[in-house]
């Protein structure tokens, strides 16, 4: 034990590298992280001690640039807030500039497996505070459709409802000056592998492959259907419950599938991005277009008269639905004299079409 | 024989029972049976007030009454006869001049001194269909000869 303390894999875990999972798995026999065998550890090390330290003192042609920058600035005549921003955005740019001198690669699927014994679990990534926060403004703040930004951030819309209900907790605990146990969320997220907020471009949290079981499809069924008859998924998921959509309407994050399918297509990065501006602007064009439909239907065929203790909603139908032998299907009003006739000879019950 | 828009208690989708009432806003011959096959079927009529679907927990409760309005026009302007309910439910939506008012019955007096929001005929209420277009096509054409 001691000997794999000093000089095995145990030796890496008393000094855990900065934004690592460090799961043993992650090392070979000798404790060689294995996705990194041609980084130097020592020097990322060093790297990541001084950005977690702070900025490092500017170098004499930074310092340089940076005076012209702000002479310019005052030049310029911006306000203090502009300044004071711009600096910060520097500031950012100059440490990932020496962030990216030392690096280490991302964590391949064999290096998530905190259980060295179980092949077959893997760590999934959970949220960043970043992107939950970017969630949280989206949703709150700018007042976009949880749909919207679950389709936009590549994450499921439960999960963004979730996030947003605990932000907004989160904020009034912190307005009430209640404590947060922030070393233990900051203990926990710096052990897990994590999805990173980019502006520039969406990582998607959840798989593509993911499908919610729906508690209809749980039971075993055995339909029996002729064997010349083309059985889809429509057709199954109308076996188990003639209300179940399929499964391919039941994708929760559908915008995946198409991006897939774009990135198997070869296109270039501008391409799907314009793409899938253009999906979903028709996408809202279509929806709003439905919901004034609606509304000028309601306006049209609606009344509501309100009365002392309740309302009176005033529908205007067709009584001509009913055809010509008074027995239409979708036709207003409770019909008399109408039996069944699917026990009488002659009638045919052979479906006309097949879905 | 006269014609009558009366309601016709007809059973509930799930079969009938008792204290569920259901109608259906019906044209039929003033001397058959309430329930028998009428003329017509002009609409429904829920006399039970309901939350609408996906209603707001504090919102008001609906009776909701479907009927074809043009339809309903036109038996009245043929001389059918409301019954006192359907009566009441069609000067709701300005079909007929109210019987009762919250006054007492209807006077000229007491229809001045009350104006219904709803007594104005509504728009859309009024027939717009190919076949009215041309009666009152031809009408113009026939004073402008006169």
């Amino acid at each position: 034990m001691f000997d794999w303390l000093k000089r095995g894999p145990g030796r890496n875990l008393r000094d855990p590298l900065a934004d690592s999972t460090n799961y043993l798995s992650a090392y070979d026999k000798e404790g060689r992280l294995r996705r990194a065998q041609n980084v130097d550890l020592k020097k990322y090390r060093e790297s990541a001690a001084a950005a977690t330290n702070g900025p490092r003192p500017l170098s004499t042609a930074e310092k340089k640039a940076e005076d012209a920058m702000i002479a310019q600035e005052n030049a310029d005549g911006i306000t203090d807030d502009e300044k004071a921003a711009n600096a910060l955005q520097r500031a950012q740019l100059r440490a990932r500039g020496s962030a990216e001198e030392i690096s280490l690669p991302r964590e391949r699927s064999g290096d998530l497996r905190p259980y060295p014994m179980n092949e077959h679990f893997r760590s999934q990534s959970v949220l960043s505070e970043e992107l939950r926060e970017q969630i949280y403004q989206q949703v709150a703040v700018v007042g976009l459709g949880v749909d919207t930004v679950a389709s936009s951030f590549g994450v499921d819309m439960r999960r963004v409802a979730a996030v947003v209900r605990l932000k907004t907790i989160e904020k009034q605990w912190v307005g009430q000056g209640k404590s947060l146990a922030k070393p233990y969320n900051d203990a926990v997220l710096a052990m897990l592998p994590k999805t990173e907020y980019s502006p520039t471009r969406v990582t998607p949290h959840e798989s593509i492959n993911d499908l919610p079981v729906h508690p209809r499809t749980r039971n075993q069924l055995f339909y029996p259907t002729s064997e010349s008859r083309h059985f889809t998924r429509e057709d199954a998921a109308k076996a188990f419950d003639p209300k179940l959509l399929p499964a391919d309407k039941r994708i929760p994050l559908p915008v995946l599938v198409k991006l897939e399918k774009w990135n198997l297509e070869n296109l270039p990065r501008e391409e799907r991005q314009r793409r899938l501006r253009e999906d979903d602007l028709a996408e809202r064009t279509a929806q709003l277009a439905k919901e004034e439909k609606k509304a000028a239907w309601e306006a049209r065929t609606q009344r509501v008269v309100p009365g002392r203790r309740w309302d009176f909603k005033f529908q205007d139908i067709s009584a001509e639905k009913v055809g010509k032998d008074g027995r239409g299907r979708d036709a207003v009003g409770y019909r008399y004299g109408m039996p069944h006739e699917d026990r009488k000879r002659g009638l045919i019950k052979i479906p006309t079409s097949v879905e | 024989m006269v014609l009558k828009l009366r309601l016709s208690r007809v059973s509930t989708p799930g079969g009938a029972r008792r204290h569920h009432p259901c109608y259906n806003v019906v044209l039929a011959h003033a001397r058959t049976a309430r329930d028998s096959k009428p003329l017509e079927v002009l609409g429904t009529y829920n006399p039970i007030p309901e939350l609408p679907v996906g209603a707001e927990p504090g919102a008001r409760k609906q009776k909701e009454i479907k009927i074809d309005v043009s339809r309903a026009r036109y038996w009245l302007g043929v001389g059918a006869q409301p019954s006192d309910t359907v009566w009441r439910l069609l000067s709701m939506i300005g079909l007929l001049e109210p019987r009762y008012l919250p006054t007492g019955p209807q006077t000229e007096k007491a229809l001045k001194a009350v104006r219904f929001p709803t007594h104005k005929t509504a728009e859309s209420s009024q027939n717009n269909g190919s076949v009215t277009k041309a009666i009152r096509a031809k009408q113009a054409k026939s004073q402008n000869v006169a």
